[in-house]
């Protein structure tokens, strides 16, 4: 009996109680008692208010189509218990219908917040790594991460299914030189190359949306597109087919063109 | 298996804080809230009767009613407040939050509030180190939507069909939004291809809510034709974003062939184009001769063009 108190004791630790032992009777102070302080464990309802609850259900409301339901519903019923009426008629929200990334994602985004080492398999080989911070590109989740000496971004459906704690919570410290909004500007530096596109009349509307367009002659318009990555632009040009051709530079228009080529006698 | 004590009794701690903010909720609505039995939840509340705080004379246990299948809270004792959210549980609102704002990015009043309950919600010291949403999810028409779907109504908006490269006027009966692939899409039934459609919220523009919807018709998926293709390994990209309609892939000679399960051929051609030339179509026959024609429409293009241009 007295072990299965102990185990279930050492149960309530682990899931983040804390247990406290002393005197609970003030006539007899031998008398020791087991306290849970609530103020340690509890929500505060007056830390949010109706529409932060509100904001909170639709937060986690997210992730119902998701890996991570289980934590989804489970925040939820908290939420849900701070008040009941605003929780209960909130409306429909997004949903998040995602793979199992879900999944890995919780578990690399705990390691940033904690700062625990990880290691993982990426393209083949095992890495150990400090996670300093997650960010998305181009519907891509990326882990910034310093292996050795060097940040590097580590994409995270690339990341084996197996994650490793290599270190316990606050393991290391995050290098003070390193912001996330730097590392990814970096990447994203400003614009420093521009493409001439012809576009053919009415055609390629979610590209003339989001640039000026130029008035040729009765068959094509002109537009100048900024770009950084020449991969990045030969993939959203081809997706026009041949309502759209790239005047310059000759080097993407050539690649275009070869790469097309390889199509034809399939 | 039998909970531990501890599950049981965490649980009744969550319990009572939620059933003080639903009084008279039923055992039945209990159980699918906390996906355990009925029983279990019996047994919970049994519990929580004997529980209390020193002394434990009747003032000082818990005290709730329970009849005729449903229950409430007369005292709750310390119980009054939720337990704190586990590391998953934050985890998983924190990264909620962060895709809000970037929904709501075009509403200064939203963001506004999503930030400032962000940086309350968060630990001062991970709330601005973490993460960043880079790419735009801004969409203006969230509570249109959301209204339509509450309330069963039609929306109908201008859409820019980034396959078809076409604008329609779409009449629409709206299921869900969802996110995927850092893309946030609209599903619903559309009255006028008269079967289920996924939309790309992006593209929507002048969104206005409708009259009643009749969902007599909905959950007609579109029909869907398995393709087979060869991709080669540089367009793995293509692969990891298109996971959910993949329903099989084998690595053979460097190269993956892969079965999906496609219903909009208008994208997979575009697709493949913008892939060229590293994915190759094995069948349907009739998709790899448009894919060949749009590839020589695209050579005729430019070589059109540079004689006029040069």
């Amino acid at each position: 009996m007295e072990r299965m108190f102990e185990r279930d004791k050492d149960d309530l630790r682990n899931l983040g109680i804390r247990i406290e032992v002393r005197g609970l009777d003030p006539l007899f102070e031998d008398d020791q008692g087991y306290l849970i302080d609530s103020d340690t464990h509890q929500i505060s309802p007056d830390n949010f208010s109706k529409e932060d609850i509100l904001l909170l259900t639709m937060a986690a409301n997210l992730w119902h189509g998701s890996a991570l339901q289980q934590d989804s519903k489970a925040a939820l019923l908290k939420i849900q218990s701070l008040d009941g009426l605003v929780a209960t008629n909130t409306v429909t929200s997004p949903v998040v219908e995602d793979n199992e990334d879900s999944k890995k994602l919780l578990l690399i985004f705990d390691a940033v917040e904690r700062a625990i080492s990880l290691e993982f398999e990426y393209k083949g080989t095992i890495r150990q790594v400090k996670p300093y911070g997650i960010y998305t590109r181009r519907g891509f989740w990326y882990l910034a991460a310093q292996e050795k000496e060097v940040v590097k971004s580590f994409k995270v459906v690339r990341i084996g299914q197996q994650i490793k704690a290599i270190s316990k919570a606050h393991g290391f410290v995050k290098s003070p030189e390193f912001k996330l909004p730097t590392f990814i500007g970096d990447m994203n530096a400003p614009s420093t190359s521009k493409a001439e596109i012809r576009i053919r009349k009415n055609q390629a509307l979610a590209l003339r949306k989001r640039y000026e367009v130029i008035e040729v002659d009765a068959e094509w318009d002109k537009v100048f597109i900024d770009y950084n990555f020449e991969e990045d632009l030969i993939e959203s040009l081809l997706w026009y087919g041949s309502n759209l051709v790239v005047i310059s530079p000759k080097t993407i228009r050539d690649q275009i063109i070869t790469r097309v080529k390889g199509l034809v006698h399939v | 298996m039998s909970d531990t004590a501890a599950v049981r009794a965490l649980r009744t701690m969550d319990l009572i804080p939620y059933i003080l903010e639903h009084p008279g909720i039923s055992i039945n609505q209990l159980s699918k809230n906390f996906a355990v039995t009925e029983k279990e939840i019996e047994k919970d509340l049994q519990l929580a009767f004997m529980c209390g705080l020193p002394g434990y004379t009747p003032y000082e246990l818990i005290d709730l009613t329970y009849e005729d299948g449903v229950v409430s809270i007369i005292d709750p004792q310390v119980l009054n407040k939720p337990r704190s959210f586990s590391s998953n549980e934050r985890v998983v609102i924190a990264l909620g939050l962060e895709i809000l704002k970037n929904i709501n990015s075009s509403n200064d009043d939203n963001l506004k509030k999503i930030e400032n309950l962000s940086k309350k919600f968060m630990d001062e010291e991970s709330g601005d180190s973490v993460m960043i949403v880079e790419q735009n999810l801004t969409f203006p028409f969230l509570n249109i939507i959301n209204q339509a779907v509450f309330e069963t109504r039609v929306i109908v908006f201008d859409y820019q069909s980034i396959s078809k490269d076409v604008l329609s006027n779409r009449k629409v009966a709206p299921y869900k939004l969802f996110l995927q692939n850092g893309n946030l899409y609209l599903s619903g039934y559309d009255y006028h291809a008269q079967s289920d459609r996924i939309f790309k919220a992006d593209q929507i523009v002048n969104c206005a809510i409708g009259g009643q919807a009749n969902l007599g018709q909905a959950n007609s998926p579109q029909k869907e034709e398995t393709v087979e293709l060869i991709v080669d390994l540089k367009a793995v990209n293509f692969i990891e974003r298109n996971s959910t309609i993949i329903i099989d892939q084998k690595m053979r000679n460097g190269q993956l062939h892969v079965k999906l399960k496609v219903s909009n051929f208008d994208w997979l051609k575009r697709a493949i184009l913008s892939n060229a030339p590293s994915i190759k179509v094995i069948s349907p026959q009739s998709l790899a001769s448009e894919v060949e024609q749009m590839a020589s429409d695209l050579i005729s293009a430019y070589s059109g063009l540079s004689k006029n241009v040069g």
